[in-house]
């Protein structure tokens, strides 16, 4: 129950936006928090993944037994999204509520987030397998959460960056995900070029964070 | 019946640092095996490794007749390990824990809830079931993580320091509980730092120093082979209170005699001891200490 509740706190900027702001910028802001509640979701396995291996030594008692490590791995990722998923279907229930949409947009702007979930519990698990230490396992993700969430345009529209800093926010996975996103519901226009740039640097993300945690964590220790 | 073999075993670790060199052994069926050694000898290496855990990087090990790095999905089904300083979810209550494990080891909802309460009726656990680990004292934690791990039933059962932070009860207790399992035909390897916990418990002991085999055998062999049948402290003569006493260890009935025979003629008061393990340990891995030391 608490975890759900945390899992809320990617929500609270929407309110400000939505007192502050007009309802455009809300609904944007909703959708970046929903994208952003997956990115967080996944980048936060890396410290299931150490505190399960390295402090309750769970992996280790795991291993020895039937559990693969697909499954280990399956059910630790999912196990954080299931957390997250009653916030998430409050931000989709009132994006619905809030303007015509199609179920093809929601449909999208899922597969859109889970994608860079998918991104992000490979970097998470690349870091909880090479973290040696607590304090870090638990400051990492957050300095990483910043990075990947709060500066860049993701609540807010790219637009409101200075020129010079919108090619450097496009290098950052999550800017793309909210992009998309905010694409598929119809609240920006984006030509068909960055849509498809939008979708390769996402798979293309996944596929290499996917290759480093494969490098980096393992279940038989070398 | 041969349940774990050794051949030639070692370990180095990626970035070049030797843990295991040449280590041989076997363990049957029904033994407690205890792996003892100085801190950082190499135990918990050896233990990962035969607990499909680690890779080995030279020599061969199989458990029930598998090889740990060709067949380790064979291994895993029938063992079980108690990891070195484990700890509980603080947030979770120890009943579900265990009820977590039995599922994860695939039993069904009916088993998980039978076999949760009785390992936790056999550990001691069962008055504590709807606490918060977080609530639990060290040493009910360290029964806990004991607890998750017999729920498999287990035919090898890996313990790397099980009894650490227990009290004295608690240690008898999982001793008891070892002796049963090992009387239902489990087969137990466990490291500890407690001498007197393998002395009591150890039907066969490896004592390991600096990754390699100082000494394979029973605890007696490990008494014998040392020389240490008997130990006699010879306590300082009146007037020099401040000299330590002598510990001499007679290899003979003359040698008794004629230390008995200085004590009666200096008035100095003499103690007759039975070597423990402990002596034997520290003649065997002391050689190394010295070395070490200068």
């Amino acid at each position: 129950m608490l975890l759900v509740v945390i899992s809320l706190f990617s929500f609270l900027p929407v309110i400000f936006i939505f007192v502050f702001a007009d309802q455009k910028s809300a609904m944007q802001s909703l959708v970046g928090a929903i994208v952003l509640t997956f990115s967080f979701t996944g980048l936060f396995a890396s410290q299931s993944v150490y505190f399960n291996k390295q402090w309750f030594r769970f992996q280790d008692m795991l291993v020895a037994s039937k559990v693969s490590p697909a499954s280990y791995a399956v059910g630790l990722s999912i196990s954080g999204l299931v957390v997250a998923l009653p916030g998430v279907s409050v931000a989709l229930v009132l994006l619905l509520l809030s303007g015509p949409t199609t179920a093809l947009g929601v449909l999208l702007l899922l597969t859109t987030s889970l994608l860079l979930w998918i991104g992000l519990v490979f970097v998470g698990f690349a870091i909880g397998a090479t973290t040696k230490n607590a304090r870090r396992a638990n400051s990492i993700p957050q300095v990483l959460s910043i990075a990947l969430g709060f500066l860049p345009p993701v609540y807010y529209p790219l637009d409101r960056l200075p020129a010079i800093a919108q090619p450097i926010a496009m290098l950052i996975p999550t800017t793309h995900a909210a992009q998309l996103a905010k694409y598929y519901f119809h609240l920006i226009d984006i030509p068909a070029s960055q849509v498809a740039i939008g979708w390769g640097y996402l798979l293309g993300f996944a596929a290499l964070m996917g290759f480093i945690a494969s490098r980096r964590a393992h279940w038989v220790d070398p | 019946m041969e349940v774990v073999r050794v051949e030639r075993l070692g370990k180095t670790y990626p970035g070049g640092t030797k843990a295991l060199e040449d280590v041989s052994f076997s363990i049957e069926k029904g033994e407690i095996f205890c792996l003892l050694g100085r801190n950082g000898a190499g135990k918990t290496t050896l233990l990962r490794i035969l607990a499909t855990q680690l890779k080995p990087s030279a020599g061969r090990a199989s458990v029930l007749g598998h090889d740990v790095l060709a067949e380790p999905q064979a291994i895993r089904p029938h063992i079980a390990v108690v990891p070195q300083e484990a700890r509980p979810q603080m947030l979770l209550s120890p009943y579900d824990h265990i009820l977590y494990f039995c599922l994860i080891r695939g039993q069904s909802r009916a088993q998980a809830r039978e076999r949760t309460k009785k390992v936790m009726e056999d550990l001691g656990l069962w008055e504590h079931r709807d606490k918060l680990a977080s609530d639990l004292s060290g040493g009910l934690r360290q029964r806990l993580i004991i607890a998750m791990a017999m729920v498999a039933d287990p035919e090898v059962l890996f313990l790397d320091e099980p009894t650490i932070g227990l009290d004295p009860l608690g240690r008898r207790s999982v001793w008891h509980m070892l002796r049963e399992l090992t009387r239902k035909g489990a087969t137990i390897l466990l490291t500890t730092h407690y001498l007197d916990e393998a002395e009591i418990l150890a039907d066969h002991l490896l004592i390991v120093d600096k990754g390699r085999t100082a000494f394979l055998g029973t605890v007696e062999e490990a008494k014998g082979d040392t020389g240490l049948g008997m130990r006699v402290i010879v306590e300082p003569a009146a007037g020099n209170g401040s000299a330590p006493p002598e510990v001499l260890e007679p290899r003979s009935a003359e040698e008794i005699l004629a230390i008995v025979e200085r004590g009666l003629r200096e008035k100095r008061k003499i103690t007759f001891k039975p070597a423990s393990l402990e002596d034997a340990f520290i003649k065997i891995v002391g050689g190394s200490i010295e070395v070490e030391d200068t």
